[in-house]
């Protein structure tokens, strides 16, 4: 660089920032974080069974050996089936899925007068949202999701570098979780976690909502109540 | 329910690539922040942001491409607090001449000095100041700090030399005699 290797005050200078501490993230965190990062992608569909590797095994050994296996693999009891894919799972990859996108928001934030109209059209039902943002929950934009394959209208909003989604979709034929039960004033809320992320779900009417971040919990309730005056 | 996140993450690097450079990320983060919970935060969206745009990574040195990114997290993170230092403070410093700080003792005390109070020092530095030392510290080369910053290596190698400059001035009140 800029420093002179023979000028023996470039070299103490060296030798002593050589002596800052360095600062390490706690396990926690970086458990969190690869927790994030690797299984953030995919909301991944029920596990396809391998092909069964015993076939390859047992040809060498003829029919009856086979037949034999068989037997013994039947009697064994199933696993059982695949663990259900639940709203609160698909709700953190929807959430996910707009965290990563190198695009910005289909509709950034002019104010909640301006993203609440571009979703007329775009989905078949008009998304009630009471809370236009604010300091501390700027609204940053919305866009166009999907819960069990129906359009959901997605508003975007920050708290500090945090990522907050609220997914607004029609309710009828959303299977709902049956976890404790939260009230936050006026709100019930259904409040559960997947792979790190908080997730509160409520219920307005004929529609549903589902608001994820990793915000702590009270921050997010906080802002739950802030949509529910 | 769309699941297109497997194209991001199908890019040129993957999870595990970013996950290498955590530490250095957030001792970095964490210098430039002094704060757990803010270098958390910004480790976070830095990484978020590397694997959402890992299919622009054309090659090149990874780790300088993933503090670039940091940097610009940094800068909107700042931009957000109003009573903090501007981060071009280092460009209108006036000319800190580096003999004027010469004298016989600065060596005795530079090599006398603990960790402790050089991060203290650190921390009194703009974070422009600030983070071009640790990015030299980190062994980062003037090409890949110039492209951090976006500016010339020429202008790589003034700043560092103004940032040092400044760093024994603030270093002369922490500085003890042995």
């Amino acid at each position: 660089m800029t420093k002179d290797p023979h000028d023996p005050i470039q070299t103490a200078l060296d030798d002593a920032l050589a002596r800052v501490p360095r600062h390490r993230p706690s396990a926690d965190f970086t458990r969190r974080l690869r927790a994030r990062l690797t299984d953030a992608p995919v909301a991944a569909p029920a596990p396809v069974a391998p092909a069964p590797r015993w076939r390859w095994v047992l040809a060498p050994f003829g029919s009856a050996l086979a037949a034999a296996a068989i037997v013994v693999l039947v009697a064994r009891p199933s696993p059982g089936p695949a663990p259900e894919w639940s709203l609160a799972d698909e709700a953190v990859s929807d959430h996910l899925r707009v965290v990563a996108s190198p695009r910005p928001p289909e509709i950034e934030s002019g104010g909640i007068h301006q993203v609440k109209p571009w979703f007329t059209g775009r989905v078949d039902f008009a998304p009630r949202v009471a809370f236009a943002g604010d300091d501390e929950f700027p609204l940053v934009g919305g866009s166009l999701g999907y819960v069990r394959d129906h359009k959901a209208a997605v508003f975007q909003f920050r708290h500090r570098l945090h990522a907050i989604t609220l997914l607004v979709f029609p309710a009828a034929g959303v299977p709902w979780p049956a976890g404790d039960v939260t009230h936050l004033g006026r709100l019930s809320v259904v409040e559960q976690a997947s792979r790190g992320f908080s997730v509160l779900l409520w219920r307005d009417t004929e529609l549903g909502y589902a608001l994820i971040s990793d915000v702590n919990r009270a921050d997010l309730e906080a802002l739950a109540q802030k949509m529910n005056p | 329910m769309r699941r297109p996140m497997t194209q991001a993450y199908a890019g040129a690097r993957s999870a595990d690539d970013v996950m290498e450079h955590v530490d250095a990320l957030y001792n970095h983060a964490r210098h430039l922040t002094g704060r757990d919970a803010e270098a958390e935060d910004l480790v976070q969206e830095t990484c978020m942001r590397a694997l959402s745009a890992a299919h622009t990574f054309t090659g090149g040195n990874f780790k300088a491409w993933l503090f670039r990114i940091l940097r610009n997290a940094f800068i909107d993170l700042h931009r957000k607090r109003r009573n903090e230092q501007p981060l071009g403070e280092l460009d209108v410093v006036d000319g800190a001449d580096d003999a004027l700080l010469r004298d016989d003792l600065e060596l005795e005390r530079l090599r006398g000095v603990v960790g402790g109070d050089i991060e203290a020092a650190l921390a009194e530095l703009s974070p422009e100041a600030r983070a071009i030392i640790l990015l030299d510290v980190e062994g980062f080369t003037e090409s890949e700090i110039a492209t951090m910053l976006e500016c010339p290596a020429g202008t790589v190698k003034s700043r560092l030399s103004r940032a040092r400059v400044l760093l024994r001035r603030r270093l002369k009140d922490y500085a003890r005699t042995p």
